[in-house]
């Protein structure tokens, strides 16, 4: 039933091997690790025959063998029908953890500096990491970050105000008692 | 006489000057959401579903669709005057659209596209209006094993026929349908899949996983690989058509709605085949000499004009499933169905009965949404190109900011804010191998209504699955479903084999 099983193989492109078995052996964890947790689901079927644990062992066994025929697919010439990624070969890594460490300060500090400069934070950040992706040769005047910071708190603050006075979205402000 | 009764108390409703701005301003976020990229309809209405906690159900309703709707106006624009179509959809528009644009002629492609999405959306909306209550009526008499075929049918085709591979297709449903196992289990009340976090037993938030997958996924992805990719925008030339394009495109609006409407009513999802189908009818009807040396050249005014309507009238037709059996066929629609579910409201056939002045509310709203993206989006069309003059680092990073607010608002925790993250990591690998991720979202808000059904079914056939061929109706969608999966993949070996045969 599955297309893949015989479209036309084409080499996979060097260097891709690695990733797409990686993807595969990713896929068919995740398929055992709903299989572990599918255990400690009841399977009371009641009067239909079918319980709440249906579904999960569903999805872990089919989400096993498709890990396992991604892995087959990737280390046989690679994955089948695919279209080629858009974008660069490589992968810029150092831009990647710039707006990776803006996501995840966001998220440890919203509760504790507020809504509004932890946004901020996240702007800058994620604008450090693009802006060196795209290779801007600015990003580390100072003047770069102050225009970056002053940005972000001016996108940040009037969506801080919007969705809490208009729509009554709780967001945390600087104090207690919000920014207001 | 009913319908019209219904659809002028629609009118009523809709014409508050509330709802009216509600409405306005839906559509200028669609267009603009449309037009940017990196940002699409689901995303938008995903970041803005907190809302719902606030706004009344109409007015909130008539704003979602007003996004749903000017997004495919705004999408056409960037195609054209990019060639970055931001979704499948868009793809026909771009590949004459741009050629167009290239050779000067911007101007009468973006007017194509306006007018030609205008009347396919109101000739859809035309269906929807009249077609609609009596889909509802039919689907009154559908039973659980018929419901839990038809979300078959439509998780059949939005994972194995829309894309191209059938593996990754369904590994990418059978990853929602296990995100949307996550929580209470509905029926027995047994958690599942929480691990003891108190913020997993109301499962997985849909808006959390559409913006990580949409929104924190393109951002991640364009740092990783796409920053130094440098864009040509075409020059934007008068917005206007000359007799000649008139007499062109108005037939093929025509035809392309034809195609796109009966799409659109289908609980099967996507615009890619009646898009790429119109631009085929487009290509061969083409009569003049001069008409059919500009496909894939200078660019003919019809492969915009036909595509464009068939995307407007499948788009728009897509309500009718939405609305009388509660089955979204798109990213869109799933998170609009997620919308309506955070009022406690679930479409399908009763809706038309216990929620008719918000579903007619609703449907007037196509009507002037349709007018009111007509004027923003001709006239207008200049102050949109100016949007894509934003540089893509400040454009990414504020991104980051609206899904913020979408995911923090909707439960204040920043446990979400983590998950988040992660989901927007699963989105990057997703993209760079060519994993869809309509089947995540459309199987995760369908996951457990489908599995409810199939519970229901089960007790109905006391525990027989004889229950799914014992009625005329779910037979025929038995071999609806075997027929969707199996005919493309016997025309494609009978066509590999004639290939065989000819080089042989």
């Amino acid at each position: 039933m599955i297309t893949s099983s015989f479209p036309p193989v084409e080499p996979a492109p060097p260097g891709a091997v690695w990733p797409q078995t990686a993807v595969g052996i990713g896929v068919l964890l995740v398929g055992l690790f709903l299989a572990y947790g599918a255990t400690s689901i009841s399977s009371e079927a009641g009067y239909g025959g079918v319980g709440p644990n249906f579904l999960p062992w569903l999805s872990a066994i089919v989400l096993i063998v498709c890990g396992a025929w991604i892995t087959w697919e990737a280390r046989t010439g690679g994955f089948r029908e695919m279209d080629a990624p858009t974008g660069a070969v490589e992968t810029y890594w150092s831009g990647f953890v710039w707006v990776s460490a803006g996501l995840l300060l966001n998220a440890s500090l919203i509760t504790t500096i507020g809504f509004i400069l932890s946004c901020t934070l996240c702007y800058v950040m994620a604008v450090q990491g693009l802006r060196r992706a795209a290779g801007q040769p600015v990003v580390n005047q100072p003047r770069t970050w102050l225009v970056d910071a002053v940005t972000g708190f001016l996108i940040a603050a009037p969506v801080f105000w919007m969705f809490t006075q208009f729509l009554a979205i709780n967001l945390p402000g600087l104090t207690e008692s919000g920014w207001f | 006489m009913d319908i019209f009764n219904a659809l002028m108390a629609g009118f009523a409703a809709a014409i508050t000057p509330a709802n009216l701005l509600w409405c306005l301003v839906g559509c200028a976020l669609g267009t603009a959401v449309g037009v940017l990229p990196g940002i699409g309809p689901a995303v938008a209405v995903a970041m803005l579903l907190p809302i719902t906690g606030k706004v009344d159900v109409t007015a909130s309703m008539i704003f979602f669709s007003g996004i749903y709707y000017g997004a495919m106006y705004g999408g056409s624009t960037t195609s054209i005057l990019l060639n970055t179509p931001g979704e499948t959809a868009s793809m026909v528009t771009a590949m004459e659209g741009n050629k167009m644009a290239k050779s000067g002629r911007a101007g009468a492609a973006l007017a194509t596209a306006a007018i030609g999405s205008f009347v396919a959306g109101t000739i859809a909306t035309v269906v929807v209006t009249l077609f609609a209550p009596f889909v509802a009526e039919f689907a009154v008499k559908l039973g659980p094993p018929e419901y839990f075929l038809l979300m078959l049918l439509a998780f059949t085709t939005v994972s194995a026929v829309l894309g191209k591979s059938t593996l990754r297709g369904m590994t990418a449903l059978f990853i929602g349908l296990a995100a949307g196992c996550v929580g209470l289990d509905q029926i027995s009340g047994q958690g599942r899949y929480t691990g003891n976090v108190p913020e997993l037993l109301d499962g997985i938030e849909i808006v959390l996983v559409a913006v990580g997958l949409f929104a924190v996924a393109e951002v991640l992805y364009a740092v990783l690989f796409e920053g130094r990719v440098v864009e040509a925008q075409n020059k934007l030339s008068r917005v206007h058509m000359s007799s000649r394009d008139w007499k062109r495109s108005i037939p093929a609006w025509l035809r392309g709605t034809a195609i796109g409407t009966p799409f659109g009513c289908i609980p099967a999802g996507g615009t890619e085949i009646p898009t790429f189908l119109s631009y085929a009818v487009e290509k061969k009807l083409a009569k003049d000499k001069e008409a059919k040396a500009e496909f894939g050249t200078t660019g003919a005014i019809e492969g915009v004009a036909g595509p464009e309507a068939a995307n407007n009238a499948t788009v728009t037709a897509a309500l009718i499933p939405l609305l009388t059996l509660g089955i979204p066929t798109s990213n869109t629609t799933a998170i609009l169905l997620g919308a309506f579910q955070n009022y406690g409201i679930q479409p399908g056939p009763q809706l038309f009965t216990t929620s008719a002045a918000l579903v007619w509310a609703l449907i007037a709203s196509l009507y002037i949404g349709n007018v009111m993206l007509l004027v923003l989006n001709l006239p207008m069309v200049g102050l949109w190109v100016k949007l894509l003059k934003i540089p893509k680092p400040q454009l990414y990073a504020g991104i980051l900011i609206f899904a913020t607010v979408g995911a923090y608002g909707m439960r204040q925790s920043a446990f979400d804010l983590y998950l988040l993250y992660g989901i927007g990591v699963l989105g990057v690998i997703m993209r760079r191998f060519d994993f869809p991720t309509a089947p995540v979202v459309v199987g995760m808000i369908l996951g457990p209504l489908a599995e409810a059904q199939l519970r229901n079914a089960m007790s109905i056939g006391e525990g027989s699955a004889m229950v799914f061929v014992q009625r005329p109706m779910s037979i025929a969608l038995v071999v609806v479903i075997v027929a969707v999966l199996a005919l493309p993949r016997l025309m494609k070996r009978a066509s590999e084999r004639k290939m065989r045969a000819l080089n042989a």
